[in-house]
Order: C-alpha cells, then sequence, then structure tokens
C-alpha cells in the first residue's frame, strides 16, 4: 500500500482544506495553519554572501597554482641558454686590481710577470688565455716587469704599449702619458705612432706633445722605493702625486701650476716631503686639517 | 588544462553568479543541521572552494548536489551540534491594533513553543520542512539537493508536521 503523506500535500497545496478534513478534524487543521503561518515568519541568521564571495575569491587566488609546463625544445634551449650565457660570464670575467688614494699594491700575473701598483690606479685584465692574450689595462701608474712569453700589450686610454719581456714603468695621469723602460725594449704605439724605447729611457707624451727622453740612472722607478721624482715637471703633476700619495687636499696658487719642478719627495714622511716640494719654490704650508694643507708665498 | 576552459564553472564570473544563486540556501541548510552561524559560514567558504578546486571535475546538472554533497562532508567532519534556533522576522508594527495584550502574548508564547519543536525534530525533517518554508523551495527541489526522492521529501515535512503538532501540544 502506498503511504499517503496528506499533510505534505496540503501544504503542496495538492489537497484542499475540504479534501483534508477526509483525514484529520477541521480543529487540527487549525492547529497546522497556526503553525505554518507562524513558521512563515521564521528567519535564518543574515548569510553575507559577497563578503564570504570576497574570501573565497582570496583564498582561492592564493591558493591556484598553476603548473607551467614547457616542452622538451624548449628545456634544452633553456639549459643551452643558461650554460652559454654562464660561460660566456665567466669566459670573460675581469680579474681587476685597484688602489685608493695613499695605497699601494702589487700583484703577480697568471704567466708569474710582476705587478707594482701605485696609489689611485687600476689594472683590469681577463684570466682566460692569458698565455696567449696578455693584455691589460691601466689606468694610473704601474711598473711591469713582464717574464718572456707572447706579446704582452698595456692599454691605456692615451696609448698602448708593447713588450715581449721587460721591465718598465706607465703613467697616465690626465693628459700626461709616460713610459719609462728599465731593461729589454718596449714598444709604444701614440696617435698611430709606433716608438721604440730601449731601455735606460723613456718616453713622454703631455697635452698631445710627444718626446722621447734621456736615460734614467735607477734600476726600478722610484715610487717603488717609496719616492716620487721629477725632472722638469710641470707643479700641478708633483702636487697631485703628493696628494695621492698622502691622501690629503693642498690649496696652492695656481699660477705655479706650470711651473717646472726638478726633484724627490718621499712617501713615507708628510712633513718632509711637504718641504721637498715648497722651499724650492720659496713657499712655506700651513696644516688647516688633518686631510687639508695650505702652500703660501713667503 | 583544455577541459578546465570548457567548463562553466572554472569561469570566474559564472562561479560568481553559482555562488550567489546557492550560497544562501547552502547556509541555511547547514545551519538547520547544526544551528551555529560561524560554521555555517565556515562550511560554505570551505565548501566554495573546494568546489572552485574542482571546477573542472563537476557536470553541470550535478553541481548543486556536489556543492550540497561536499558541504555536507565538510559538517560531517566538523560536527559540532548546538541547538537549531530561529529568529522570527520583525514584522512592522501597525499603526492601531485590535489584538488584545493577552492575543500579543499567546502568539508569542507560541512562537516559543515552535521554535523548541523545531529544534527537536530530526535533522531530516527540520532540513526538509525549514527549506519548504524559509527558503521557498519546491520538494522537488529539495529531493535534487538531498540526493531523494520526491516522495521521501512529503514524508519528512508530512511528519515534521504532525511531529511540530504533538510536540506543540505537550509544551
Amino acid at each position: 500500500m502506498k503511504e499517503n503523506y496528506f499533510l505534505a500535500k496540503w501544504l503542496n497545496k495538492e489537497l484542499t482544506d475540504e479534501e483534508l478534513t477526509n483525514y484529520v478534524s477541521s480543529k487540527d487543521i487549525l492547529a497546522y495553519k497556526k503553525i505554518i503561518a507562524t513558521s512563515n515568519n521564521l528567519q535564518t541568521p543574515k548569510f553575507d554572501a559577497e563578503n564570504v564571495l570576497n574570501t573565497i575569491k582570496i583564498n582561492s587566488h592564493k591558493q591556484k597554482v598553476r603548473k607551467l609546463r614547457f616542452n622538451f625544445a624548449y628545456k634544452v634551449a633553456a639549459a643551452v641558454a643558461i650554460i652559454a650565457s654562464s660561460f660566456y660570464f665567466i669566459s670573460t670575467k675581469s680579474t681587476v686590481y685597484s688602489t685608493k688614494f695613499a695605497e699601494k699594491t702589487n700583484f703577480i700575473l697568471p704567466d708569474q710577470s710582476k705587478v707594482e701598483l701605485n696609489a689611485d690606479s687600476k689594472i683590469s685584465f681577463k684570466e682566460k688565455n692569458w698565455d696567449t692574450h696578455r693584455n691589460l689595462k691601466l689606468k694610473g701608474e704601474a711598473y711591469f716587469s713582464v717574464k718572456k712569453g707572447s706579446k704582452f700589450t698595456v692599454n691605456t686610454k692615451l696609448g698602448s704599449v708593447s713588450v715581449l719581456g721587460t721591465k718598465f714603468n706607465v703613467i697616465v695621469r690626465g693628459n700626461y702619458f709616460q713610459v719609462t723602460c728599465y731593461r729589454g725594449l718596449v714598444s709604444v704605439s701614440y696617435k698611430n705612432k709606433t716608438i721604440k724605447v730601449p731601455a735606460g729611457t723613456s718616453f713622454k707624451a703631455e697635452n698631445n706633445i710627444a718626446e722621447k727622453t734621456f736615460a734614467i740612472e735607477n734600476a726600478l722607478p722610484s715610487w717603488i722605493q717609496n719616492f716620487s721624482t721629477f725632472k722638469s715637471m710641470p707643479y700641478h703633476f708633483v702636487i697631485e702625486e703628493l696628494q695621492r700619495q698622502y691622501k690629503i687636499k693642498i690649496e696652492y696658487n695656481s699660477e705655479l701650476a706650470n711651473t717646472l719642478f726638478t726633484g724627490t719627495f718621499t712617501h713615507t714622511n708628510l712633513n718632509l716631503a711637504l718641504k721637498a716640494v715648497t722651499v724650492p719654490l720659496n713657499l712655506t704650508f700651513k696644516t688647516i686639517s688633518d686631510h687639508k694643507v695650505r702652500f703660501v708665498s713667503e | 588544462m583544455s577541459d578546465k576552459k570548457e567548463n562553466e564553472f572554472c569561469d570566474e564570473k559564472k562561479f560568481s553568479s553559482f555562488f550567489l544563486n546557492h550560497s544562501t540556501l547552502l547556509f541555511n541548510y547547514i545551519f538547520y543541521k547544526c544551528g551555529n552561524t560561524d560554521l555555517s559560514n565556515d562550511i560554505v567558504q570551505d565548501a566554495f572552494i573546494k568546489f572552485w578546486k574542482n571546477c573542472s571535475k563537476i557536470l553541470p546538472n550535478r553541481a548543486k548536489s556536489f556543492l550540497f554533497t561536499i558541504a555536507n562532508n565538510l559538517f560531517l567532519n566538523e560536527y559540532a551540534k548546538s541547538t537549531v534556533i530561529l529568529n522570527y522576522k520583525n514584522i512592522p508594527k501597525k499603526d492601531y491594533t485590535n489584538e488584545s495584550p493577552e492575543f500579543i502574548l499567546e502568539e508569542k508564547e507560541f512562537e516559543m513553543k515552535l521554535q523548541t519543536a523545531i529544534s527537536n525534530l530530526s535533522e531530516a525533517q527540520r532540513i526538509a520542512f525549514l527549506m519548504n518554508r524559509i527558503d521557498g523551495k519546491k520538494y522537488k527541489e529539495i529531493a535534487e539537493i538531498l540526493g531523494i526522492s520526491i516522495k521521501a521529501v512529503e514524508k519528512r515535512i508530512h511528519n515534521a508536521l504532525v511531529n511540530l503538532r504533538k510536540e506543540i501540544d505537550t509544551l
């Protein structure tokens, strides 16, 4: 026998009130009507759909993980690109040595050639293939003691110096370019000309005027022995070197800048050095602060 | 990936409209079970997140029952039943009233009794009855959501009314 859920049918308007009286008393019907009427006023707590949706969106965005899929060709291409570029960077990486004011250093190149680097100078070169391509860049002043081997080239912004094996000093300061050879033979290329500089001589160029000069007496550049020696050098050049060696600032009469100076100062005693560069020009010096000195005429 | 695109529920706009159409009913459904607003909110949120994650697997005509099944499973995992207490709407007061204070008091009393009776119903009866009364769902729709026959829905509602009547009389 099929069950008859007359109350459900009646609630769903499938049965009329009269038809319902076949099942229940009219008193019951009133009671049910009251239940239904009262239950129509029921409500659930407020549900804030928009707010929950926003929370869901934020959460699901956090949780949404997309897999990256690359086909094999892309993987190979990426691997090759990474290997190639890292190889490129490693192989062309430059080694740099530099000095600040009042600082000197020396180091040995991969072929055992020695380099002495004066204050405020910089050398960079590539270690890769050093034995066959001995090229380096220089800013400032350095003394090279080169082992015999392939062509050794020092590139500077004013010219380049090539040797096969020798000892030489290179200065590149502002517009001043000087190459001094202490042993062997040095080839200097300056403004498309090649000049041979034999041992004991010096090549210098300042403000585009080149000259090949006198024999030098010393076996080593003086700065390596903690002296700076100048022969007929403009005074500003001397002052600049003094500033470099002692990390000081010097104020002086600019009229003296191009006065030629011949002399030597030490790198180890500031007081002596200051006297050495002031006395010949009838100047005295006043110490203004730790790093500042003023030269005045007597 | 490609099958995901084809499914409408993976589209954010479609998902949002699906959410707005069904979230209140889902919230009420869980609330009828547990009577706990916070828990109901949490379950709605978790159920829709799960729904969204599985959007590519959902068949359009099964989406709603899938959603309610997820929510039901989440509810069972976190079962914490408290008494279901429903509020009555604040019906705007008439400017004048013919109702005597006794009548109003009786009404209030009856409302309280009905609340208690509803919370004493079995879960199955309460859900069917309230989905019909509060959410205004047809028996067919309730049957779909609960995954039962229309006959079974009628039985639950019929018994709910019988039980409510008995319960109110004894209170």
